[in-house]
């Protein structure tokens, strides 16, 4: 028994979930639910359907090379059973799950922060564009006021002087 | 005048949806009668070229109706030739898969298959045949 990989969205077909489809080059195509077959029946390409894993990863939106990844690929060489194994791949299986997570998190969260700090560089030439709109209407005047004074007394003294 | 006419057509044309003038049946469906099928094997018979494709003639079930692992009778190159379904276009029961061709092995009437090798993948769940079809299941080379 095995967790096969819909080919389509790239998640995991458990058994007795999905269909498979064997095509006349002998290519088999698992699919783990009725929306990625009917997606390939329309002939859709899996690369530039937005929702799919192959998009992400295509487009740069996950983590694409990685070391905790490499533990998915499949082997093909079959191991002799020995039970410290089995038991020590199963507990091994689990670390390795969640440093992945950890990872696939952390490398989303990276590409996200960008946006925030765009955002806040927006929020900031709105409120420059718009200020006049939340100013209070005699704000400045006071400061304005004072200044034309201290430049008219600046005038008389440099006028008494003359 | 032309435009009574008009009418007339137009009128029978909406009686005419209201109620079917031939009869419907339900799908049969899978592999039947008249099925041209592809041979996957690599017997002589069923690779060499004909004008005709091969073509079901007689399917061994209660009903005409043959899925995988059913037993048929084939026309192929002006002679008739048993052989046994791996494969159908139809979806069929939960877990086995779809074909993309309704695919045949040539076989004789013992059982034993015509053809030497077959390349293309065969159902897991033909392997409950071991008894008749054992040297079927030996000559496949992949089980899907």
């Amino acid at each position: 028994m095995r967790i096969e990989k819909c080919y389509f969205c790239s998640g995991p077909v458990y058994p007795g979930h999905g269909m498979m489809f064997v095509r006349n080059d002998c290519k088999v195509f698992r699919f783990c639910k009725s929306k990625c077959h009917k997606n390939f029946k329309k002939k859709r390409n899996p690369r530039k359907t937005r929702w799919t894993k192959a998009f992400r990863k295509a487009a740069g939106k996950e983590l694409t090379v990685d070391n905790s990844l490499e533990f998915e690929k499949r082997r093909n060489i079959p191991m002799k059973y020995q039970r410290e194994l089995w038991s020590k791949t199963v507990e091994a299986m689990k670390r390795v799950e969640e440093i992945k997570q950890k990872r696939q998190a952390r490398f989303i969260m990276n590409r996200l922060k960008k946006g925030k700090q765009l955002e806040k560089e927006e929020a900031i030439n709105e409120v420059k564009k718009n200020i006049h709109l939340i100013k209070a209407p005699h704000a400045g005047k006071a400061q304005k006021l004072e200044e034309k004074m201290v430049e008219k007394l600046q005038e008389d003294v440099e006028m008494g002087d003359d | 005048m032309a435009l009574a006419r008009r009418f007339g057509a137009a009128l029978s044309k909406i009686s005419g949806t209201q109620h079917c003038a031939f009869s419907v049946s339900a799908a049969v469906a899978a592999i039947q009668k008249m099925t041209r099928v592809r041979v996957v094997d690599n017997s002589t018979l069923g690779n060499t070229l004909y004008h005709r494709p091969p073509r079901v003639i007689h399917v061994y079930t209660k009903n005409g109706v043959g899925k995988v692992g059913d037993k048929v009778l084939l026309a192929i190159r002006g002679q008739k030739k048993k052989a046994l379904i791996v494969g159908h276009k139809m979806p069929g029961d939960r877990m086995t898969p779809r074909f993309d061709s309704n695919n045949v092995v040539l076989i004789e009437e013992n059982g034993n298959p015509t053809g030497t090798r077959i390349k293309v993948p065969i159902p897991w769940h033909l392997r409950k045949l071991e008894g008749d079809y054992s040297k079927l299941l030996a000559i496949a080379h992949r089980f899907v």
